[in-house]
């Protein structure tokens, strides 16, 4: 072995590559490894990679979402029509009602895969692996959150024209399903933010796809998500994230003001749902998101046990 | 292995820290909120280049330290220094230059070999002209070259491990941080991760690790800190540690365990041993460390012979770093360990 103190660039000739000392830094000039953007796009990069490995799961979510599409729509086709019809969309084929559910299944089921993730990482020790490189925790996170929302995105659109092609109609043109698209990543963050939290609290992949279903179907069927509300679930579906997210979309599907749990008039049309449920939506998001930022960096902090 | 200058002598210190130091430790601690002192007034000075070892018991406090010194925890008192960066105020530029392999293999196995090289390299900020050259010269030094395409989690526990160690070089760091590196691996592929921790170490990388084993520091380190309850009690050279144990180890061992608490009395009456040495029982086996060893031992055979104790073994052998934790313990029991830490602890 050197004896202490040796020059390192004495020792080039064993590993040509290091010559030239293009990154062994020095004392005194603090090294600045990436920009912040930079740290993003590595992270960003090391989820797709993942995801594209193992692709099963991504399909699945949009298998999922055409499967209750056709399901529901031929199922409860008819009878939902008639209910429509009761609470004044007597117009609207149920097929297009059905869409924001949809892509709201799509949305949670997709956005609790960035908990499978985060329990991945913890278990596997890449998280404190991550944690010791010079990229800006920011980055970290983002990184990766930018790649579910991307995959959220692509199985949206799959979902989106597949009910189009099936006969849904989308009365706010391109303008309006990207307004959509947006709407289902406030929902998605959301709910990536539940997911890590309960990602930490189980350290558990099992627990995490459990919990899916869990939040998943009560929280659709207690929102106006597959059929008009009756008045008694009301007081519920007002305290469900969903009810905006799907009220939003449905807005935005239609062309008009849908939002049946509050009463909001001064910004016309479809506004008076988008403006309230996505500023509830956008409340719910920093809260939830500040939460579980927090007690990621409380567990990248007590590594050590 | 070349010996450092700092290599002899009981009282072996290292120079003063003069910021040059690839470890600058002062007085470090860290205190748990429930009152656990996982460290206690650690102070550690090590010179770049060097390859130094802590060694100690499980839960002795050598992966905290660790996360101290590579800033995965913060001291709750004291100061580090890292290739002269203080590792509270410069985080980011203390983990730029050093690398860090857990006690826990931590590679994604969903990327290949090659894949999870490259993302260290990104992660990393290594130049990206440098990049693919770097990836196979490491995959070249841990023999995973082969493999390189093949997603890590089809890999045996050695070469994660060897993949893990990699993924800390890619930055071609002053420092890296080892920690218990051979622990889980069978003994072919412990004597491999030890070829590539010498090789790095040829190369001037400065190395840390912490290991459980005292033949790997033996091996490895050019010198040591013996750590326990969070405290360091010894260090030096392993041959300083050694000569600290006093002489050579008379092993005997014998038919059935019966015999040996007989034999520890009659080995303490053997002048030679009651006036110069030491008498354990350690594993049925009597273990007598002295600096006449070669000598005491017919004295011995013949004593025990005379009283009809059968002996099947003995050896005289050099101190091993084991032996070091019984001399300690040793000093502990006749209370030397009570005297106040400043003084040998730097």
């Amino acid at each position: 072995m050197s004896a202490p103190g040796a020059d390192a660039d004495a020792l080039d000739g064993v590993s040509p590559t290091d010559g030239g000392d293009t990154n062994r830094n020095r004392p005194g000039e603090p090294p600045t490894g990436n920009s912040l953007l930079g740290d993003v796009r590595v992270n960003f990069a090391r989820w797709n990679r993942k995801a594209l490995r193992n692709p099963t799961a991504f399909f699945l979510e949009i298998v999922a979402g055409v499967f209750s599409l056709v399901l529901f729509a031929t199922v409860f086709g008819d009878v939902s029509e008639v209910a429509l019809g009761r609470v004044g969309y007597g117009n609207v084929a149920y097929l297009t009602y059905l869409l924001p559910a949809v892509l709201m299944q799509a949305t949670i089921g997709s956005a609790f895969t960035s908990g499978v993730g985060l329990v991945g990482d913890l278990e596997s020790g890449m998280f404190e692996k991550v944690l010791v490189t010079p990229m800006s925790w920011t980055a970290v996170v983002a990184g990766k959150s930018l790649s579910e929302l991307t995959r959220i995105v692509m199985q949206l659109l799959a979902v989106l024209g597949l009910g189009v092609a099936m006969g849904a109609t989308i009365e706010t043109g391109i303008a309006g399903i990207v307004g959509i698209l947006v709407v289902c990543l406030l929902v998605g963050l959301l709910f990536m933010s539940v997911a890590n939290i309960l990602g930490i609290l189980t350290r558990d992949e099992e627990a995490l796809n459990a919990a899916t279903m869990l939040f998943m179907f009560p929280l659709l069927f207690l929102s106006p998500a597959f059929i008009p509300l009756s008045s008694d679930l009301e007081l519920v579906a007002i305290l469900n994230p969903i009810t905006y997210g799907v009220e939003a979309v449905r807005a935005l599907v239609l062309g008009e003001d849908t939002l049946s749990v509050i009463e909001v008039t001064q910004f016309g049309g479809l506004y008076d749902t988008l403006v309230p449920a996505v500023a509830i939506l956008l409340a719910l998001d920093l809260l939830f998101g500040a939460l579980s930022v927090r007690m990621v960096s409380r567990v990248s902090s007590t590594a050590a046990e | 292995m070349t010996d450092g200058p700092t290599d002899d002598g009981i009282g072996d210190r290292a120079p003063a820290s003069d910021g040059q130091d690839a470890v600058a430790a002062e007085t470090l601690a860290l205190t748990y909120p429930d009152g656990t002192e996982a460290v206690r007034d650690v102070s550690l000075s090590i010179p770049r280049g060097e390859s130094f070892g802590f060694l100690g018991p499980n839960g002795a406090g050598k992966t905290t330290t660790i996360k101290l010194l590579s800033t995965l925890l913060e001291p709750t008192a004291g100061t580090v220094r890292v290739n002269g960066f203080d590792v509270s105020e410069q985080p980011t530029a203390v983990r730029a230059t050093v690398g860090y392999m857990a006690q826990e293999v931590a590679v994604d196995g969903e990327l290949t070999a090659r894949e999870n090289l490259r993302f260290a390299c990104d992660a990393y900020g290594v130049p990206v002209g440098d990049r693919a050259e770097r990836i196979d010269d490491l995959l070249d030094l841990v023999d995973l070259a082969d493999v390189a395409d093949t997603p890590a989690e089809r890999f045996s526990g050695g070469m994660k491990k060897r993949l893990d160690a990699a993924t800390a070089l890619v930055h071609d760091p002053q420092l890296v941080f080892l920690d218990e590196p051979t622990t889980g691996l069978d003994p072919k592929a412990r004597n491999r991760l030890w070829e590539y921790v010498q090789r790095i170490n040829d190369r001037g990388t400065t190395v840390f690790l912490t290991t459980q084993y005292l033949a790997e520091a033996d091996e490895l380190c050019d010198r040591l800190a013996v750590i326990r309850d969070g405290r360091i009690v010894e260090r030096g050279s392993p041959r300083a540690l050694k000569r600290r144990v006093g002489g050579e180890v008379l092993e005997v061992t014998f038919e059935g365990d019966s015999s040996v608490h007989r034999a520890a009395e009659i080995a303490r009456g053997t002048d030679a041993i009651a006036s110069a040495g030491s008498v354990e029982i350690d594993d049925g086996a009597l273990r007598i460390v002295t600096e006449r060893a070669r000598a005491t031992a017919p004295d011995l055979l013949v004593a025990l012979r005379e009283q009809g104790i059968d002996v099947t073994g003995i050896d005289v052998r050099a101190p091993s770093l084991e032996d070091v934790f019984f001399a300690i313990a040793d000093e502990e029991t006749a209370g030397l360990a009570n005297a106040p830490d400043g003084e040998d602890d730097r």
